[in-house]
């Protein structure tokens, strides 16, 4: 029977039932849109990265302007005579659609890469350069009901299935893996590449990982002006379609977060007006206007909360949805990092707390005696 | 519950109302025309006048809900309010926190919180412990009777318990002075008896200064001293 001030403002926000569940569906929606869009484009980054790690890749060679990921293949050379560089790979990455429905990451590897490493071939076997050949990662061939034999129309030239894989990344498990040249033809990127992925030699003796990457950065700047070469780590967070998936999913979610923003500050507003009397009554035995406006705070943070928790949900369950869907499933990864569920949650109460200050305040300043004959 | 301290002036009278004035709509309503009335620690004063006479005013005045249009309100020598002519002042919300307890004409309990919470409302935010916040709503409803009644919400309550449960929540911060607006106006005859017995009773234990604001003259001359108002002023 002891009332605590989180508990009263609990059951402030509990009086009206149906207002307040019609709110948390709003703070729900707002935040399981940011855990669902966030959590994919950082789990789009992960999976990058992860993409990056089980090849060996160290460093990526790009240009240095943003969106600009056409790099001359004839630099090949040039990088492999940095002593630093053990194997230079070039790759062309783009999107194509496969079917109307299903679009697809579409790698362009020389059959030598060493990239190949962190592939299993599940059946049949890598392609030949310079054929119209291409491998299927095995979530898309499913997707797709292929099998090694079958054929693939792409930008309307037919490819031979010949090899189906598994990899550890959801990027290349959902995606086509197919000649260099191939894909430079098919994507108008003649003897341009997306990037060239670099393995380093070990560091010698006496020179950290660290220092012997920079002095490999340092070299691909100085050897090759217009290029850089940017840390695997960095190229996963910072590749053009991982900066587009972020900003796409956070300007998305911001505007859904400011909905449920302003559906938090009406129900706050609507229930400080209609609590005007109460609010009155607690001033009049006591309640200074800080600890007032602490409690309407602290009810809109409780709304935010509870809304957090109930869109932290709701985003996990969209996010398993894309990945079940075979338009997304290629590039949708189910998995949602502790970071993101946390942020959600703290977002909400965020949005709750902003939400509630201007009715907090207007509360507070409420004169005892006015509020009190309010009827 | 230990007692507050107490400010300092212990030669000045409890409560002083100096030349006190409250107008609204610039001027155009004048609800007091100049009030000064001093009143000493246990005194029982009721307060009457018709509809409109001032009254409520006071009692608002008197309890920091609200200020002065001119003139000033002392309590135990110091400004309630507004420092004025380097007079040292009590803080509004301190001094309702603190020192004064009200009891309402319609109860004010809120409606989501049981007798016990409704009691323990005025000490949620300061430092006391959840223990002793229970503990002291607890024995403030013992003693007036409620004991059965704790875990009641107020639609539950009749209006005489409502108002019971009102007077332990006004007495929770352990009040030297008790505000009292109206508060049998809304109950029956028979339970008007007991709640006007009940708050002469609880101001003799303690010693408390009880001033209670009646519109009714016989319960007014029920208290040991009593001023009238009329149209601003006291006429008594």
């Amino acid at each position: 029977m002891t009332l605590s001030f989180v508990g009263f403002a609990w059951r402030n926000v509990w009086r009206r039932r149906l207002r307040t569940a019609l709110t948390l569906c709003g703070i729900g929606m707002g935040i399981g849109a940011f855990v669902a869009l966030v959590g994919f484009s950082r789990s789009f980054e992960h999976a990058w990265l992860e993409m990056y790690e089980n090849a060996g890749t160290d460093l990526a060679v790009v240009q240095k302007t943003f969106l600009n990921t056409s790099v001359d293949q004839s630099v090949g050379p040039t990088l492999l005579k940095i002593p630093q560089i053990a194997r230079a790979a070039p790759m062309v990455v783009n999107m194509m659609a496969v079917t109307p429905e299903i679009n697809t990451l579409v790698y362009g590897w020389k059959a030598d890469t060493f990239e190949f490493s962190a592939l299993k071939i599940l059946s049949g076997r890598i392609f030949h350069d310079g054929q119209q050949e291409v491998m299927l990662g095995e979530l898309l061939a499913g997707s797709l009901n292929k099998k090694v034999g079958d054929t693939l129309d792409l930008q309307g030239s037919s490819f031979r299935v010949v090899g189906i894989f598994r990899s550890g990344s959801a990027l290349e498990a959902g995606a086509i893996i197919m000649p260099l040249d191939e894909l430079q033809q098919l994507s108008s990127l003649t003897s341009k590449v997306t990037a060239f992925h670099v393995q380093l030699k070990p560091a010698p003796a006496g020179v950290s990982p660290q220092e012997w990457e920079q002095q490999a950065e340092n070299a691909v700047a100085s050897e090759l002006p217009g290029l850089r070469a940017v840390p695997a780590a960095q190229r996963a967070a910072n590749n053009q379609l991982v900066a587009l998936a972020h900003a796409a999913a956070w300007g998305t979610s911001l505007i859904a977060l400011l909905v449920a923003a302003l559906g938090i500050a009406n129900t706050m507003a609507m229930s400080v007006f209609e609590r005007t009397k109460e609010i009155g009554v607690l001033r009049a035995i006591g309640w200074s206007r800080r600890r007032v406006m602490g409690l309407i705070l602290v009810e809109a943070a409780a709304l935010g909360a509870a809304g957090g928790v109930a869109g932290t949900a709701l985003g996990w369950l969209a996010l398993h949805i894309l990945g079940a869907l075979p338009q997304t499933a290629s590039i949708a990864s189910t998995t949602l990092s502790t970071s993101t569920l946390l942020d959600g949650l703290v977002m909400a109460m965020l949005v709750g707390v902003a939400a509630g200050a201007v009715p907090a305040w207007r509360g507070a300043q409420l004169s005892p005696v006015e509020a009190l004959r309010h009827e | 519950m230990n007692s507050p301290s107490v400010p300092s002036n212990d030669a000045a009278p409890l409560l002083e109302l100096r030349d006190l004035k409250k107008s609204y709509e610039n001027g155009r309503i004048e609800a007091l025309r100049g009030v000064s009335l001093t009143i000493a620690a246990g005194d029982f004063l009721a307060i009457s006048g018709a509809s409109g006479s001032g009254k409520s005013t006071i009692l608002h005045l008197l309890g920091g809900l609200d200020t002065p249009t001119e003139g000033a309100v002392l309590f135990r020598g110091q400004h309630v309010g507004k420092s004025q002519n380097g007079v040292p002042s009590i803080d509004l919300d301190t001094y309702r926190a603190r020192w004064v307890g009200f009891i309402f004409q319609s109860f004010h309990l809120l409606p989501s919180l049981t007798a016990m919470e409704n009691v323990q409302v005025p000490m949620l935010g300061n430092k006391a412990h959840s223990h002793h916040r229970e503990g002291r709503a607890r024995a403030l409803l013992v003693e007036l009777g409620l004991e059965q009644r704790l875990r009641q919400y107020p639609s539950q309550l009749s209006a005489g318990e409502r108002q019971r449960v009102a007077i332990a929540r006004s007495l929770v911060n352990d009040p030297q002075v008790l505000l009292a607006d109206e508060p049998t106006g809304n109950l029956d005859s028979v339970n008007s008896d007991k709640i006007l017995q009940l708050l002469a009773e609880i101001q003799a234990r303690r010693g408390m200064t009880l001033i209670m604001v009646t519109h009714d003259p016989d319960i007014a001359a029920s208290a040991p001293r009593h001023v009238i108002m009329k149209d601003g002023r006291i006429c008594n």
